[in-house]
């Protein structure tokens, strides 16, 4: 497809001996949810962290926007426009909201060699953010992240994403631990992230989450891809459960 | 509070306490100390500590004078070089805990026993000679003193003013005070967002050793005397300084004029007991009775504050 935003082809990752991807095919479309399920050990995270960085893979291609990369580390992902929230989020809790969505890209006003924070500028845009996620009640952005429910959490770090433009946010079990009403909210962020343009990649135990949220269904097991296009409007979460076990030869399609 | 309730106890008991050479004495060595303090609270602020500083405190005064006595180089070149190779020191304490992910406990443990070692071995335990320092530009740069009215003020205290405020400073309003306090606060949050969590830590030990250094030196043209088993066990006075003045010992949070509080809480009880009669050698009670009260005044604030939200 010309419109993937991120494609990996033959992509394979080994620990030592051990082949954590193996000739791993994905792609993910501008605008697309993929759901990425699994059972434990199947490889999503592997794939998550060559995506984002945390380590290379042994062998095949990335290309992003069409180009081929070569992610080395955290640092060549965000760059790409790769934004990953972890199931923790991410966040460091005794820092505001403010200080932790600007962490790592603080804007500086003043002379440059001062680096002097425009906690001015964080904060407004901070506080405009978090009623574009819509964090019902008023929350000022110099709120520790410690005082914020797991949802809200989610919601900053979901909000971060969306700031700084990331084309594609890969979100790590985002409503893991969270309420019902938590998780519909944190569910509707990440719709109004793809409305808004980006690009998701959602991880989660529960398959039911993973329906209600995404486009297409990608399914894997020891560290192979064995369905990639899955739609979720028209298969039931039995089957998709078979497929992740392997019960099923495969899925007919 | 905890200050002033301090200050007014030992006033009303002894009201030589808040005399003017009183004060100007405590002042004096508080900020030589101070300086430590104040570079421990970012690096502990950032989730690790050092506890070569005290040895450091001793060696650094101790190589520049055996350079000077020497005739190797000029008294200037010697502080120089002390402050470079304690730069080393803390590069490498830094790359130690970065790099082969060993504790900070035993990295620093380690580097005390071969910096005091090595200061020792150099001098074969004897001091070395200071009085050659009259006269020196750098000397009257670092402790020249001058009285304002009454108050005998040695340069040393404008040192500890300038270092508070820039630290201060780096902490809160810079970026890099953002990075330190998210390095402490949670390091593979702060990694996945770029921020060189290696670097900061690494910078910090540097920083520390060479205001260690600074400070021993300091110290020695102050007194008079480089003596390599100076600085013994200031290594937990300063630690217990910076968890008096707020700074959680697991990282994240830390204030400079928290460690300000705690610098001067310290000194001031350590000098007022003493006036007040209590013998000399009881101040650890009292030391150890303070970190004890202020963990449980911590702990009680902390679990009110979490009942609240």
């Amino acid at each position: 497809m010309a419109d993937d935003l991120i494609r990996m082809e033959h992509v394979d990752k080994f620990y030592g001996r051990v082949q954590a991807l193996d000739d791993v095919n994905f792609s993910v479309a501008r605008r697309e949810i993929v759901g990425l399920l699994g059972d434990n050990g199947a490889g999503k995270s592997t794939l998550i962290k060559v995506l984002s960085g945390a380590v290379r893979a042994t062998g095949g291609d990335i290309t992003v926007r069409g180009q081929r990369v070569d992610i080395r580390n955290t640092t060549d992902a965000i760059a790409l426009g790769i934004e990953t929230i972890y199931q923790d989020s991410a966040l460091v809790t005794q820092l505001s909201i403010a200080r932790n969505l600007f962490l790592g890209r603080e804007p500086i006003k003043g002379p440059r060699f001062l680096n002097r924070m425009d906690v001015r500028l964080m904060d407004e845009v901070a506080g405009d953010l978090l009623r574009k996620v819509g964090i019902g009640k008023m929350i000022p952005a110099s709120t520790p992240i410690a005082s914020l429910s797991g949802g809200e959490r989610q919601a900053v770090a979901i909000a971060r994403a969306m700031h700084f433009d990331s084309d594609l946010i890969i979100l790590d079990e985002p409503t893991n631990n969270l309420g019902v009403a938590e998780t519909q909210g944190v569910l509707r962020f990440v719709r109004n992230a793809r409305d808004s343009g980006h690009s998701c990649i959602f991880i989660a135990h529960n398959i039911h989450h993973v329906f209600q949220v995404v486009d297409r269904i990608v399914v894997m097991r020891r560290g192979r891809i064995v369905a990639d296009d899955i739609d979720p409007k028209r298969t039931s979460v039995a089957e998709v459960e078979d497929v992740i076990t392997g019960d099923l030869a495969g899925l007919a399609h | 509070m905890l200050l002033v309730l301090e200050l007014a106890i030992f006033y009303a008991i002894n009201p030589a306490f808040l005399s003017v050479l009183n004060i100007s004495n405590t002042l004096t060595f508080t900020v030589e100390l101070g300086l430590i303090a104040l570079a421990m609270t970012l690096l502990m602020t950032a989730g690790e500590f050092d506890l070569s500083v005290g040895s450091l405190f001793g060696f650094a005064p101790v190589l520049m004078w055996t350079l000077f006595n020497g005739g190797v180089t000029s008294l200037s070149v010697g502080f120089l070089i002390s402050l470079v190779v304690a730069a080393l020191i803390g590069l490498f304490n830094g790359l130690f805990v970065t790099r082969l992910k060993i504790p900070s406990f035993l990295v620093t443990l380690g580097m005390l026993l071969v910096v005091r070692g090595t200061a020792l071995f150099v001098t074969n335990g004897f001091p070395q000679r200071t009085w050659s320092a009259g006269g020196q530009w750098l000397a009257s740069l670092l402790v020249g003193d001058f009285y304002v009215g009454p108050f005998r003020v040695y340069a040393s205290l404008f040192w500890f003013v300038a270092a508070a405020i820039i630290l201060g400073y780096v902490l809160t309003e810079t970026k890099y005070g953002n990075w330190i306090q998210a390095t402490g606060g949670n390091a593979s949050a702060a990694r996945a967002r770029g921020v060189d969590v290696a670097g900061v830590k690494v910078a910090l030990f540097i920083l520390t050793a060479v205001m260690s250094a600074f400070a021993g030196i300091i110290s020695s043209i102050r007194t008079s005397a480089a003596n390599p088993n100076s600085g013994t066990g200031y290594e937990l006075e300063v630690i217990a300084m910076v968890v008096i003045g707020g700074t959680a010992l697991t990282g994240g949070r830390g204030t400079i004029v928290g460690a300000v509080l705690g610098i001067l809480i310290l000194r001031v009880m350590r000098n007022g007991i003493v006036l007040i009669g209590v013998p000399g050698l009881a101040y650890n009670i009292f030391i150890g009775a303070i970190i004890l009260g202020m963990m449980a005044l911590h702990s009680w604030l902390e679990r009110r504050h979490q009942a609240e939200t």
